[in-house]
């Protein structure tokens, strides 16, 4: 079968779009052999990659969109036959400063979308986790936006218009590249954040901001979360246009110097990101230090690009890590959400010495996000046994209250148990009639979003 | 026709699905479900729902339901869906598409009396409102915590939420603060055949598609929405407006271009032609624009205080390089609201021109906006037509309007062709057809000009997992297959 599925696409497609053999292991999508594709196809045009995803269709393959590889194993299937990247899909179609726009295909990664736009001054504000190395295409598909979003938003506020093969094939141009556009149904927005079970997001166009001329980061600690907690909401509530609130516990961060300018790093921290131009950085800094003056411990500053340097090294955050989970709840709920990170911390104490060891908490206060990630979870039978109890519990618990959890990354036998994606709800039956209309036989990452 | 029993029937229409009369039996439904206070069949009344805002097409629907909750509306469409009757959601019928009215007959459910506010949570900056709330109402509501409602088009004194949630409304300060869709964040929607879902929820990130994204802009084709969970956002603390006044709409427009590419991000940067700065001084929402100047300009920065004022006079700068013949200053809230009078006025004065009034919205990209402009008053030359522009030129966003009278077929004609061309203009520069009214009816037939027929059938079937049946507000958005569908 393997065989078979790389002979007949041999024949479909330009031997560069072939990735080799040896290379194979580098696109695995779960462990052992099932966790191998038979194939992995980069194709370099929207036609070549329709004409594999047609077959595909037909012959009933299970396909895994992919840009640059990096995060295959979030949110499943960890068993395909093949997977299709957009890696050579990296060209930038049109890029007009004084309209604030680009266009460009999906492979193209953050920092080559920087190269481009830095040098007229402008950027696009998202900092999805894995960093600047990852390709637009993947933060799109994901709609999955970082700590920027408390100013700027997420991938669906800054995507204009895309390109989407189907998953029988067909080549779908979505939006445009003006920034208003409210002809036909917006299956732009549909498109992002589907996690590739529509179709393979194959180009992009999207609105810049021009860079902000001053930068400033302050980090406060002092005492426990929950101390930092109240602190941290109220910023996130403040009028100033502050542009991340994170807080995170540990502080601590591989090569982020942050030890050099006198910070704390093994105890948590909120951090304050300033953007704006100098007179407005300069205000609202002014303004955190005197709202703050009696209740912290301590407070570094970072500013320019050692502060830019520094968001980029919380970008790879949860590097490495056994489990990645992400609870959401209302806002005004994150201490209930940090509560519930409480019961993951026992587990992770039952697990390692010294208890809790390891454990990473960052919350995106505004939005009412904590990722938790688990270093080491433990191995052998039943040792995961606490883990899925625990975790449906909490899911259940989440769901009840209007929230959800989501396990980004794990063991694939405990994603089997506890699922990646907890309930669709009321809108299971709305979703599977739109993804029978883009992937009529079901071919795309079966098994995503409970679909 | 009648039936046996002495009963109207329904009359279908060989194609479309146009309902003639509305069988008693419906009727008598209908008023089980909402009482019979809130049903409306007497032909006069009816008359108040024959058409929106663009009043070219007219037509009348065989009945008006005014629900007040989500329950009501479940049993209306029920009962609707049963008969296989059309049904047309409407808010405040401002709409600039047609797109409230029943063109193939069936029964208009109004949401006027939904206008209760739910819940405004300012420890989330978030708000829960029925459909039927006007979007001042809501930011009203909203100010005594120090947040509004952001998306404000210029017709939020009268506008429902559900009508900017079905249009994905833009606004003059949509170019700093992003249009509807940015602020929509859970909606609950009764599908066309009576069945409740909630969609999206603030609280709710991430494992579904974005159904809130597709649902706004859906044109009351998906169902009706009734109850919308919105995003709040602080009231900026300071704003700085300017007025700056130009020989020619061209220097107006290069002027924008050049505030957008030195990275300035004004909240507004708003235009007026002289056309429409004549009409608005002759009528009497006289603003004190000069109308022998060829287009006058609002920029409006807003914030914090600090360094809003640098943003200001950058701004001037690049509208005296651009050739301002003047930038006036606000020094104060009145000033403030004197200088934006023009521009807010100004639909309101265009009626006063002629007896008619087309009113045009279509995108390109910001770059081009001089280009463009150009060559529609070379079409309205051409043609020999009035165009008078009001636009949201910071995002491209043109109103090119036409004044015409009716009574004349070959002025009528002659507005036909040349809307047709201008639409054609803007989609070649890479724009598109509409920017913020919606495709509604009249403009389903350019609808080919920027989609493919693969397109357009992925279109209708999007809204075929909403509306199986065909009964949501047909006749709107996606043009018709060749033999009808
Ligand atoms: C350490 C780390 C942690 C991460 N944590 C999270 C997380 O918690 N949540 C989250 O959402 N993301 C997470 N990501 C993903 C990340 O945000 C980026 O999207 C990713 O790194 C982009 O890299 P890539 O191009 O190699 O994407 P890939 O690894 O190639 O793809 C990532 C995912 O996106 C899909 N995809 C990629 N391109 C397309 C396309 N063109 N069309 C359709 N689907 C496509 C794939 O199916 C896959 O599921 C993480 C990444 C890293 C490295
Ligand atoms: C003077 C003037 C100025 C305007 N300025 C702007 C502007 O700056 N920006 C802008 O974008 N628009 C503008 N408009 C257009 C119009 O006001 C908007 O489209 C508005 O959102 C329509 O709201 P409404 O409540 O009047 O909706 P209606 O006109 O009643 O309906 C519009 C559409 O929404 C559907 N609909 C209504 N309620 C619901 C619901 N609850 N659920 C599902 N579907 C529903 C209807 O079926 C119809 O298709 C302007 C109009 C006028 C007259």
């Amino acid at each position: 079968m393997r065989h078979q599925i790389r002979s007949l696409l041999g024949t479909m497609v330009a031997p560069e779009a072939l990735v080799p053999d040896g290379e194979l292991e580098c696109w695995r999508t779960g462990q052992g052999q099932q966790g191998l594709p038979a194939a992995v196809l980069a194709p370099s045009t929207e036609e070549e990659l329709a004409r594999v995803l047609a077959r595909a269709s037909e012959e009933g393959w299970r396909v895994l969109p992919a840009g640059l590889g990096r995060w295959l194993e979030g949110g499943g299937p960890s068993d395909v036959s093949v997977v299709v990247s957009t890696r050579r899909m990296q060209e930038v179609h049109e890029y007009e400063p004084a309209n604030l726009t680009f266009t460009a295909g999906a492979g193209l990664s953050f920092s080559g979308l920087r190269k481009t736009t830095e040098p007229h001054g402008q950027w696009l504000p998202l900092d999805p986790p894995g960093g600047l190395v990852g390709s637009l295409g993947a933060a799109v598909a994901l709609g999955i936006g970082g700590p920027l979003r408390h100013l700027y938003g997420t991938p669906r506020d800054h995507v204009l218009g895309l390109t989407l093969v189907a998953g029988d094939g067909r080549i779908l141009r979505w939006g445009g590249r003006v920034v208003k556009n409210v002809a036909g149904f917006d299956v732009t927005r549909l498109s992002v954040g589907s996690w590739g079970s529509l179709g393979v997001v194959t180009s992009i166009s999207a609105r810049l901001f021009p860079i902000p001329e001053a930068e400033v980061t302050l980090i406060i600690q002092g005492g426990k979360v929950s101390v930092l907690l109240p602190l941290a909401r109220a910023m996130a509530l403040s009028s100033l246009p502050l542009a991340a609130v994170e807080l995170l516990d540990p502080l601590e961060l591989k090569g982020s110097g942050l030890a050099e300018v006198g910070a704390e790093p093994a105890g948590p921290g909120l951090v304050l990101r300033l953007l704006g131009s100098h007179a407005q950085v300069e205000e609202m800094e002014a303004r955190v230090r005197s709202d703050l003056s009696h209740e912290v411990g301590s407070l570094q500053r970072l500013e320019g690009e050692t502060s830019r340097a520094f968001h980029e090294t919380l970008n790879g955050w949860e590097e490495g890590a056994d489990l990645v989970a992400r609870l959401c709840l209302l806002p005004s709920e994150l201490g209930t959400l940090l509560d519930e990170a409480e019961e993951v911390r026992d587990l992770v104490s039952k697990a390692s010495s010294p208890p809790g060891a390891g454990m990473r908490l960052s919350a995106h206060v505004g939005a009412g996000v904590l990722r938790v990630a688990v270093p080491k979870l433990p191995e052998g039978d039943g040792g995961l046994d606490p883990w899925v109890s625990s975790l449906r519990s909490l899911r259940a618990r989440l769901e009840e209250r209007g929230g959800s959890l989501t396990l980004s990354s794990g063991p694939s036998a405990l994603l089997r148990e506890v699922g990646a994606w907890g309930a669709a709800g009321e809108e299971k039956a709305l979703m599977a009639g739109l993804k029978a209309e883009f992937d009529p036989q079901g071919i795309l990452a079966p098994g995503r979003l409970g679909l | 026709m009648v039936s046996s029993a002495g009963e109207p029937q329904i009359l279908l229409h060989p194609r479309s699905r146009v309902v003639n009369i509305l069988p008693s039996a419906v009727l008598q439904e209908l008023i089980l479900a909402v009482g019979s206070e809130w049903v409306i069949s007497d032909p006069d009344r009816l008359l108040v729902y024959e058409a929106d805002a663009q009043t070219a097409q007219k037509l009348a629907p065989q009945a008006v339901v005014l629900p007040s909750d989500t329950e009501e509306v479940s049993r209306v469409a029920r009962v609707l869906h049963r008969h296989g009757v059309p049904i047309v959601p409407r808010g405040a019928g401002t709409g600039l598409s047609g797109g409230a009215l029943a063109i193939e007959g069936g029964v208009v459910v109004g949401t006027s009396r939904m206008n209760r506010i739910l819940e405004v949570d300012p420890e989330n900056r978030r708000a829960v409102v029925q459909c039927g709330v006007l979007n001042t109402d809501l930011s009203a509501a909203a100010a005594p915590f120090g947040l509004h409602y952001a998306p404000d088009p210029s017709s939020q004194t009268a506008c429902t939420i559900g009508g900017n949630v079905a249009e994905n409304s833009g606004g003059p300060h949509c170019l700093k603060y992003g249009v509807t869709s940015r602020y929509i964040t859970g909606l609950r929607v009764v599908l066309p055949d009576g069945e409740t879902v909630w969609l999206g929820g603030q609280a709710r990130e991430a494992p579904s598609f974005d159904l809130v994204g597709l649902f706004v802009g859906s044109e009351g084709c998906f169902g009706l929405a009734t109850e919308v969970e919105v995003a709040l956002v602080p009231v900026p603390e300071a704003t700085r407006t300017l007025l700056a006044i130009f020989e020619t709409l061209g220097d107006a427009t290069r002027a924008v271009t050049s505030i957008i590419s030195v990275g300035l991000l004004p909240a507004a940067l708003e235009i007026v032609d002289q056309n429409t700065i004549k009409a608005v001084e002759a009528s009497i929402f006289a603003a004190g624009y000069p109308t022998d100047a060829g287009a006058a300009l609002v920029v409006e920065f807003d914030g914090i205080d600090a360094g809003l004022e640098l943003e200001a006079e950058e701004a001037a700068r690049c509208c005296e390089v651009a050739g301002a013949r003047g930038v006036r200053r606000a020094e104060s809230e009145e000033e403030r609201l004197a200088l934006w009078k023009g521009r807010k006025k100004a639909f309101g004065a265009m009626g006063r021109l002629a007896p008619d009034l087309l009113v045009q919205d279509a995108t390109v990209p910001r770059s081009r906006l001089t280009e463009v402009l150009a060559r529609i008053s070379e079409v309205a030359e051409r043609y020999d037509i009035q165009v008078a522009n009001v636009f949201h030129a910071g995002d491209g966003n043109l109103h090119p309007n036409i004044v015409f009278d009716r009574r004349d077929p070959d002025e009528t004609r002659r507005v036909e062709d040349a809307s047709k061309e201008i639409m054609r203009i803007c989609v070649d520069a890479g724009g598109t057809i509409t920017g913020e009214h919606g495709v509604g009816a009249d403009k389903r037939k350019y609808m080919p000009l920027v989609f493919s027929p693969q397109e357009l059938e992925v279109l209708r079937g999007v809204r075929g997992v909403f509306d199986p049946e065909g009964l949501c507000n047909p006749g709107k958005v996606v043009p018709e297959l060749e033999g009808g569908r």
